[in-house]
């Protein structure tokens, strides 16, 4: 008899998940690099919970990952001379922060007092030959869409791009990195350019968010009625069963 | 519910946003001002279900996992120290530095501070000071009966004085420059402090290689651009109306969840 209530359930359980999601895409709307994600919900076979000889399965929710939509951002101008966005899918900096590398969207890099290029949380970019130490005394630094770096003319390092075969392998960390905690190994990202002066915005589309955050909304409610309506079925049966 | 939280800290950041842009719209007339920019990281995800964790006991694992968010923070703010526009003021102590580089102030509690801002006078004593009247580092003395100023653009300051058809020459001005000028400390009154991050300040002549030029009878205006600011004003204000709906639509449905038994 409960099954309707436990299949109501299981949606509600996911349904909550998904509007932390889409409340974690909305908060992040403005942060650099920030990629949208969606909650990925399947059916989950299960037995009923009756006690016959012939037991047909009832389908429960469950949700079964989040999928990450590695979309280009849009790039904005910045005009400061150590921002940089990448211009090109599934592309990553680099970074170095004491843990382990990890990977990163978001260019707005400054440089350490030792003159290595940082990132906001102080973590060591990464390019051909490990850090990139900077000399400011050169003056500005110009950096090409190959990510050469060059000060007075002179080529002083490059910004490598990474790349995955599968985006799958990457979790995110916070703080904008992500990790890579399988056995995959990174590969040069050929097809994506750097661009300086600019920082990629976060892909999260405001209005699919808004809409989704209504449609879960309003599906809450309508499993919740169903497991009221379900509730009062059994209500009804306990009343007219008791009488007889 | 996680939402409500998460909404909340995209609230906050917003906020910060806010204080950020109306501190540049505030400052839009200051002298040697750079503006500001509020950046924003994603906060710490809690894994509900890791990648790579075994689904079966035939050995299949998850291949996304469940990552939920928790919300954002504000990663930094930084100094955009984009060139400002030079304006014409034609007072003679007015400097303007055009490149890298800041002045050095001696402040009353004989530490060095740092400004961009070269809106100088001179004191009683006929020394170049500060609009709050901080001496000038290295300390410039204009002669009593001088009739004429001209600062170089390589920081040679000369003085004609009265009678004289010759300039002499009364002292060389120098400026600073540091390695991370993002990482100085503002500390109000136009000043700048140096701290760990920036570095220590490298001193040199104006025109050397690395540094600026000085501007006479210039003031660098401040570097804020009306129509970004309002127009980052506008996306800010959006943006903390949707985190508010965020957190409406977490209540509606934790009223809708506990009205089930009634």
């Amino acid at each position: 008899m409960e099954n309707a209530a436990y299949i109501g359930l299981s949606r509600q359980m996911t349904l909550r998940r998904e509007l932390d999601i889409v409340a974690n895409n909305i908060a992040n709307a403005d942060t650099t690099g920030f990629k949208v994600e969606q909650l990925l919900v399947g059916t989950e076979v299960g037995e009923r919970a009756r006690n016959d000889a012939v037991r047909p399965s009832v389908s429960f929710v469950l949700d079964k990952g989040v999928g990450r939509d590695f979309g280009q951002g849009a790039l904005k101008q910045t005009g400061r001379d150590l921002d940089f966005g990448i211009d090109g899918e599934g592309a990553f900096f680099t970074v170095n922060d004491g843990v382990g590398e990890a990977y990163t969207r978001d260019g707005a890099f400054a440089l350490d007092p030792e003159g290595r290029l940082v990132t906001a949380g102080g973590a060591a970019v990464q390019g051909d030959g490990g850090d990139i130490v900077l000399d400011t005394s050169k003056g500005p630094v110009s950096v090409g869409e190959d990510g050469t770096i060059s000060q007075q003319g002179l080529p002083v390092g490059r910004l490598t791009l990474a790349r995955f075969e599968t985006l799958a392998v990457l979790s995110k960390d916070g703080d904008g990195l992500y990790r890579n905690r399988s056995n995959a190994t990174p590969i040069e990202a050929t097809g994506a350019q750097v661009r300086q002066g600019m920082l990629e915005g976060s892909n999260v589309n405001p209005l699919t968010e808004i809409t989704n955050m209504i449609e879960i909304s309003r599906a809450y409610e309508s499993v919740t009625r169903m497991i009221e309506n379900n509730n009062d079925l059994s209500r009804r049966a306990v009343e007219r069963l008791g009488r007889a | 519910m996680r939402a409500l939280r998460t909404a909340a800290s995209g609230m906050a950041a917003q906020q910060l946003n806010v204080e950020v842009i109306s501190n540049n719209i505030a400052n839009m007339n200051t002298i040697g001002f750079k503006r500001q920019r509020a950046e924003f990281q994603d906060l710490m995800y809690q894994n509900i279900e890791r990648m790579g964790a075994q689904s079966s006991s035939s050995g299949t694992v998850v291949p996304t996992g469940v990552q939920v968010g928790l919300g954002v923070k504000a990663g930094s703010t930084y100094r955009i120290t984009v060139q400002g526009t030079p304006t014409r003021t034609d007072n003679d102590y007015d400097i303007a530095i055009d490149g890298r580089g800041y002045f050095q102030v001696t402040l009353p509690s004989g530490e060095t501070g740092y400004t961009r801002a070269g809106n100088f006078s001179l004191s009683s004593e006929g020394q170049l000071v500060t609009e709050d009247g901080y001496v000038i580092e290295p300390a410039i003395s204009i002669p009593q009966d001088t009739v004429d100023v001209s600062i170089s653009k390589t920081g040679q300051v000369q003085a004609i004085t009265d009678g004289e058809t010759e300039p002499q020459v009364v002292g060389q001005l120098e400026i600073a420059t540091f390695f991370n000028e993002a990482g100085l400390e503002a500390v109000g009154d136009n000043l700048l402090m140096e701290t760990a991050a920036s570095g220590p300040a490298s001193v040199g002549a104006p025109g050397e290689p690395g540094y600026g030029q000085l501007l006479q009878g210039f003031t660098e205006a401040s570097n804020v651009d009306a129509v970004s600011e309002i127009s980052a004003l506008i996306i800010a204000q959006r943006a903390y109306e949707m985190n508010s709906k965020v957190i409406s639509t977490a209540d509606e449905m934790m009223s809708v969840a506990s009205q089930v038994k009634n």
